[in-house]
């Protein structure tokens, strides 16, 4: 059997739900994050923003300059996260368990059983017709669209479906995975950051093409990271799904108007992320072993502590009295914090939760 | 500092106080044993700051004097001696020769006045009770202290003296176990506090059968005096635990619906059996209470089940609660009567546990997912 996987994107996914669910703003542009005169980022662009060249995770103020007509929305997480659900639930009708989600709106699907081919080619021409039933569906149920790459890897099938947006629908064959990968730059390749990236330019390789040509196996340049690297340039990718979905862990974050070192105001924010991430564990019937904590000042230090239990925790309250404590240790708020995090991890599945006593605080 | 000392006199004194000794200690003279002799006396001391033992044992005292060494290796040297009696003596340079019979040892220790100074004991309330009394309250309550370093206050025994009575309570925020007994408390005697686990764990310890138990305690201090039979005087120096005990009566169900009436040692070792099935996962029994049948059962998916049944009395409605097995072992293990009282409401509501005696024992149930 060949392998076919999809790499399905939800297309400017927040953005979208936002337009559809507000008819007033569809064909305007409108950005999902912070306000543009307050500190924050955008958490995605409608389309029509992104003509002005407006990008998730740019600072408002910068998205607010590029695009002054834009329609600047609050995130409404629990409706994506729904609506995530709903779509999640879709792609399993069409993939059974052979899922891995990757973030809110993207997941890759394993469908080489449908789509049985005498050649790998043609196992993966087989997968096209699924795709459109894929983004057919979405299209009618949840009235969103959807951008898929069908390839031979997860390396191939993620770049393929970044290849046309939105809407889009790209094939990769094994045939023409070479020639495919060629014209792109480096930093397109899994695994390629700004660190690499440089050591490669220096190197005078920019595009996957060098790569492919260059002689040996990068081992010279990028030491036991080389080989793996030349196998993605060559289209090759061997990585398997990551099925289920087994979390490592839950946080929430929040990053202030102001700089602040109220306590008040700090305990409002820890004892709202600690409900939120009660709320997450108990859905997933999880406990955790690990509560940890992240400030980050003014200047942009961050820094973390965590304190791991014997005992396991699932309460908001117990969450939020080990995150004051974390805090208070390590006497963390010294100076005004520009953001502050509470997270939990060593997570295990529980088939009972532990009552408390009613003890008061 | 001169003088001629028993082995078993040197072993218990060392035994009494070596404990609180930890092995890595933030200052060396921590890691000593103070000795004092005077009077035919040798007193020892061992502190970790927090908690201060002191024990006097009888020797013949030729030259009055103090020192210090590690406790540790002069334990170790005590222990191994193969004759009865040791002579101990110290020179200005606060080495230690020790001699006893072909044996000869020398041991370098840090001059006395260098050992933290033992903290002042005057002007403080006090509460005398039988040792096996205070053993057998610490014995129902400990069990359920908290060792969640985050819930410091929850790091102890809640300890009052009221109204002729005395009063433990422990809770780790799960479970709580609550005691009383009757003691004579003069009226200007009166007070609460929260005693350290270290404290405690010494304490227990070093409790006797016979013989009296002398609390004396102020504001941020307490000071528990023990004179046995037959055993050297001990005394227990320990810091109290800083903050306010939570209100623990108001989490005493004033009523519950259902009382019903359990053989100890059967309910404990059906417990203990279907314990056995529990995991990480589920670590949770499911008690079923039906007509004059108990069942208990476990059951962890991909392992396998167990499933006891007891014949008991109960005529009331059928009620099914599921407990972390470990909460309801940790009591009916510390007790010692053939009968215990469990009070349920329904299957998220405290249970009671309690017993024809001074003792009540509160327990959250685990709710199923």
């Amino acid at each position: 059997m060949f392998r076919v996987i999809l790499h399905l994107d939800m297309d400017a996914f927040f953005a979208s739900v936002e337009q559809r669910d507000h008819p007033a703003l569809r064909g305007r542009p409108v950005i999902v994050g912070a306000p543009p005169h307050q500190r924050g980022v955008v958490c995605a662009a409608s389309y029509e923003a992104r003509q002005f060249g407006v990008r998730s995770a740019m600072p408002s103020v910068t998205a607010g300059r590029l695009c002054p007509r834009g329609v600047f929305l609050r995130p409404r997480l629990d409706a994506y996260r729904a609506e995530s659900r709903e779509i999640m639930a879709i792609l399993r009708e069409f993939a059974g368990d052979l899922i891995e989600p990757v973030s809110i709106d993207e997941a890759y699907l394993d469908i080489s059983a449908q789509c049985v081919g005498a050649t790998a080619d043609e196992a993966l021409a087989n997968a096209e017709p699924l795709a459109r039933r894929i983004k057919a569906a979405i299209r009618e149920r949840r009235r969103l669209t959807a951008t898929i790459g069908i390839a031979p890897n997860k390396l191939l099938a993620k770049l393929a479906s970044d290849f046309r947006k939105p809407d889009g629908l790209t094939l990769v064959r094994e045939s023409e995975k070479v020639a495919f990968l060629r014209p792109l730059p480096v930093r397109a390749l899994h695994g390629v950051g700004p660190a690499t990236e440089a050591i490669l330019q220096r190197a005078g390789l920019l595009t996957v093409g060098d790569l492919q040509d260059h002689p040996g196996d990068l081992r010279a340049l990028l030491e036991s990271w080389g080989p793996e690297l030349k196998r993605y340039a060559l289209g090759l990718d061997d990585r398997p799904l990551h099925l289920g979905d087994d979390i490592k862990s839950i946080s929430a974050e929040n990053t202030f108007l102001h700089d602040t070192a109220d306590r008040p105001t700090l305990r409002a924010c820890l004892r709202e992320q600690a409900e939120e991430i009660a709320g997450r564990l108990a859905r997933r019937r999880l406990a955790a072993h690990t509560v940890q904590i992240k400030v980050r000042y003014g200047d942009f230090t961050t820094l973390t502590r965590q304190l791991s239990l014997e005992e396991v925790v699932t309460e908001a309250r117990d969450i939020y009295r080990l995150g004051c404590w974390l805090l208070a240790r390590e006497r963390l708020v010294h100076r005004p914090l520009r953001l502050l995090g509470l997270g939990v991890s060593g997570l295990v599945e529980i088939a009972a939760r532990q009552l408390a006593l009613p003890l008061g605080r | 500092m001169k003088l001629t000392i028993a082995k078993d006199q040197l072993t218990l004194g060392l035994q009494s106080v070596q404990n609180i000794v930890g092995s890595r200690t933030t200052l060396p003279i921590l890691s000593n044993v103070l000795l004092r002799a005077a009077d035919n006396q040798l007193e020892l001391t061992a502190t970790d700051l927090d908690v201060t033992i002191t024990c006097v044992v009888e020797a013949q005292v030729v030259k009055a004097g103090a020192t210090t060494v590690p406790v540790k290796k002069l334990f170790s040297i005590v222990r191994e001696l193969g004759v009865p009696e040791a002579d101990l003596e110290v020179d200005d340079k606060h080495s230690c020769a020790i001699r006893a019979g072909a044996s000869f040892f020398r041991v370098n220790g840090l001059p006395a006045e260098d050992f933290p100074p033992m903290p002042n004991l005057a002007d403080r309330k006090k509460v005398t009770l039988p040792q096996d009394k205070l053993r057998g309250m610490l014995r129902r309550t400990a069990f359920a202290v908290s060792t969640d370093e985050t819930r410091y206050v929850l790091n102890g025994i809640f300890m009052s003296f009221k109204d002729h009575k005395a009063t433990m309570v422990a809770t780790d925020g799960r479970r709580l176990a609550l005691t009383d007994e009757e003691v004579d408390v003069a009226a200007e005697c009166q007070g609460e506090f929260i005693m350290p686990s270290k404290a405690i764990n010494e304490l227990t310890r070093l409790l006797q059968d016979k013989g009296e138990a002398e609390i004396s305690f102020s504001e941020n201090q307490a000071a528990i005096r023990l004179r046995g039979e037959n055993v050297p005087p001990v005394t227990i120096v320990t810091k109290l635990v800083d903050g306010s005990y939570p209100n623990y009566r108001q989490v005493i169900p004033a009523e519950s619906r259902e009382r019903i009436g359990l053989m100890r040692e059967e309910f404990l070792q059906a417990l203990r059996r279907a314990e056995i099935m529990t995991s990480d996962k589920t670590n949770s029994v499911k008690l079923a209470f039906g007509k004059n049948t108990l069942a208990i059962t476990a059951n962890t998916p991909e392992v396998g089940e167990a499933r006891e049944t007891l014949a008991i009395n109960f005529k009331g409605r059928e009620i099914a609660v599921a407990f972390n097995p470990t909460y309801l072992l940790d009591a009916l293990k510390a007790l010692d009567v053939d009968e215990v009282f469990f009070e349920l409401t329904d299957e998220l509501s405290p249970g009671v546990l309690k017993i024809n005696g001074p003792f009540l024992y509160v327990i959250m149930p685990m709710r199923m997912n």
